[in-house]
């Protein structure tokens, strides 16, 4: 479904990612942890197009397409979604609004009938109920004054909503306590398909606890330095970071070697 | 006056007398004083120019060009007004600045006396009201509205009275051989604790040459009145508009001024509310879109005069082409007036690199114990709320004018006459948005 390879890309000139490779299978659940400053959220944001995150060598094949020639919003088209680690304040548009401007563009891009209006509403209630969230939240505008729980759950309400075959959460978990991370996480596994694959970006171990990953990544200084099954994050929970510089040094001398 | 005055005019606007008008109520010593008056200090201050500091950035050289006169007929333009609005309102029409009973409603509801100024300037039950709301600053043209003080409409709601429909004062400029100028002058007089909305639209009917809409409409605000006063300024697209509204407001008042400017090639409107009674609030709320090389210049002033009151000021600003737009917004905190609550907002959205905004919020403040608030942004579109749409799948052009109707439609949001809200948000939706997004918000 995703295949990267030796991907390198800059911000501002810095370089970020340094040759990462990664291949995600359909239905697969990877989960990419690492210290602050080694990458995780630029990874995120190459793979969803956001201006100024410069690719300056390397490939992205997604489902047979080279996904760094396609806009944010083809790429959404084909079925990615970026639950955002900061979701963007909008005051003047409703969540309700943006929702079906989101949905009809989506479909119209794939080339199918716009979804009818009242089975929007039917799905988009459904959907707010399961993630536990207020109907009135679907009037107000998007984000505009959320808490940063209310936040993420909208999030997961959108993925939700657009039903994407490769969704990246961008430490979906952050700032969120153990109630809201229980929610979020159960809208997550309700996503769980074998044709859907995800990428958890996460600093923590503890939304593993919730969300069962296939694979664990460990990224350091722009590169996967490390993968494993669910137990290295445990064992990268009980050991911190610090064991991570070890990998990164005995990644290098492989590389020498 | 003399021929010297008509020449350094260069007969741009000519007052009554040198127009050979005849004004009603002229014999009244107290009216004649008003208007003389006005015509002297008219003289006195001439025109502005762009050496005028409240004029720098408004050049109205281009109005100056034009020989502007005064048009007497006001025809049947029903047929014109029923294809633009259809809600229920008590409507009353001025046409070319004159009150046109054919074009008005003559259903006034109880508690409400609606009549022509023309007809009120007989007796002398305006003296001491007409004027009393104009502040010692004020501009030229409004001196030469006051001077002409030839037609408009007086409407007095009576204390108590709660009207369940807005009245709505249109005016009509209709087609003329030549450019014309009118100088309608309205009154609004809030008994006490009555509650209404009134609503100011200026349009065109067929008016295809360039005309002046010199228009000032003073409010007076008794005792616990609330009134939310819509101006819908949709002027001719060659159209000059200059706009006073003058409100006073005595104790525990409540007056919202909303102020949407689309129409006119040249526009200005100086809005001032002055808070003369505690316990009172002052709201202005403006929204200005700008296109080809339209200049619209907001001129704004919230005076508190005593303690306790509140005003909230929230001035959006769209402009794309060569358009320009000036924001001035004062504040005046007199030193009596503790425990102000004062807060101004004007942002600024350009969509185009050719567009310009200049905003100068001015505070003056003579109290301690307030709190005044201002900001003002000049700015493109977030690129950050537009990846955000993107990243849903929405195309960046449609994002883009989202997230422009979304800025429009924070002001809009504010109007509380809820029809009046939806018919602004139909049309600026149907500017803005894309058919494909449209339906979104139906």
């Amino acid at each position: 479904m995703l295949e990267i390879k030796d991907l390198y890309a800059e911000v501002d000139g810095k370089p970020i990612l340094k040759g990462l490779n990664m291949t995600v299978n359909p239905g697969e659940i990877h989960a990419i942890m690492g210290p602050n400053g080694s990458g995780k959220s630029t990874l995120s944001n190459v793979l969803a197009g956001r201006p100024g995150y410069e690719v300056t060598s390397g490939s992205v094949i997604y489902q047979g397409k080279d996904l760094l020639e396609l806009e944010p919003e083809e790429r959404a088209g084909e079925g990615i979604f970026l639950a955002f680690q900061y979701p963007v304040e909008i005051p003047g548009v409703s969540n309700m609004a943006m929702l079906k401007a989101a949905v009809n563009s989506i479909r119209k891009y794939r080339d199918e009938k716009e979804m009818p209006v009242g089975e929007f509403l039917k799905t988009i209630k459904e959907k707010a109920a399961f993630v536990e969230m207020d109907p009135e939240f679907l009037k107000r505008s998007v984000n505009d004054g959320f808490s940063g729980g209310e936040k993420k759950r909208n999030e997961i309400l959108q993925m939700s909503m657009l039903q994407p075959t490769l969704a990246l959460l961008d430490e979906t978990d952050s700032g969120l306590d153990i109630d809201a991370l229980k929610v979020v996480s159960k809208g997550v596994n309700a996503l769980r398909s074998p044709d859907r694959s995800m990428v958890l970006i996460t600093h923590y171990q503890r939304l593993l606890d919730y969300i069962v990953p296939d694979f664990v990544h460990v990224l350091s200084n722009g590169q996967i330095v490390k993968t494993g099954d669910k137990d290295l994050a445990l064992k990268l929970e009980a050991e911190g970071y610090a064991w991570v510089d070890e990998l990164e040094s005995q990644a290098k001398e492989q590389g020498a070697a | 006056m003399t021929a010297a005055f008509k020449q350094t005019m260069t007969n741009a606007l000519l007052l009554p007398q040198e127009a050979n008008i005849t004004l009603p109520g002229a014999g009244q010593a107290w009216l004649d004083k008003l208007r003389s008056t006005a015509a002297e200090q008219f003289i006195k201050s001439g025109l502005p120019t762009v050496r005028d500091e409240e004029w720098r950035y408004t050049d109205i050289r281009k109005l100056k060009r034009q020989q502007f006169s005064v048009q007497f007929n006001s025809p049947d333009v029903r047929a014109a007004l029923n294809d633009l609005i259809d809600y229920d309102v008590t409507r009353i029409v001025l046409v070319n600045g004159l009150f046109s009973p054919t074009n008005s409603t003559d259903k006034v509801p109880a508690g409400v006396s609606i009549q022509s100024l023309a007809i009120t300037l007989a007796d002398d039950s305006l003296q001491g009201l007409l004027g009393s709301t104009l502040p010692s600053d004020r501009h030229a043209f409004i001196d030469l509205n006051t001077a002409y003080c030839f037609d408009g409409v007086v409407i007095k709601i009576a204390d108590k009275a709660v009207l369940e429909k807005p009245i709505e004062i249109v005016h009509v400029t209709t087609g003329a051989d030549n450019a014309t100028v009118s100088h309608a002058r309205n009154l609004i007089v809030a008994g006490k604790l009555s509650e209404a909305h009134i609503i100011e639209r200026s349009i065109s009917v067929g008016a295809d040459n360039a005309y002046l809409n010199n228009t000032v409409t003073e409010v007076i605000a008794h005792d616990g009145a609330k009134l939310e006063h819509y101006k819908v300024q949709d002027d001719a697209e060659h159209a000059f508009h200059i706009g006073g509204v003058f409100i006073n407001q005595s104790r525990d008042t409540s007056v919202i001024n909303h102020n949407i400017a689309i129409g006119g090639s040249l526009v200005r409107n100086d809005i001032y509310s002055n808070l003369l009674g505690t316990g009172s609030h002052g709201g202005m709320n403006g929204l200005v879109l700008g296109k080809d090389s339209q200049h619209v210049h907001n001129h704004t002033e919230v005076a508190h005069r005593v303690p306790h009151c509140t005003s909230d000021e929230f001035y959006k600003t769209v402009l794309d082409d060569k358009s320009r737009a000036i924001f001035r917004g004062r504040i005046i905190v007199a030193q009596d007036a503790q425990q102000t609550d004062a807060e101004q907002r004007n942002d600024n959205l350009l969509l185009s690199s050719d567009a310009e905004a200049d905003s100068k919020p001015q505070l003056e403040i003579y109290a301690d114990d307030v709190i005044c608030s201002h900001g003002a942004t000049i700015g493109q579109l977030d690129p950050k709320s537009l990846f955000y749409f993107q990243s849903r799948g929405i195309k960046k052009e449609d994002a883009r004018r989202l997230l422009t109707f979304a800025f429009v439609n924070e002001v809009v949001d504010r109007i509380s006459f809820e029809p009046l809200r939806d018919e602004l948000t139909q049309r600026f939706l149907g500017e803005l948005l894309p058919d494909s997004i449209q339906e979104v918000f139906a």
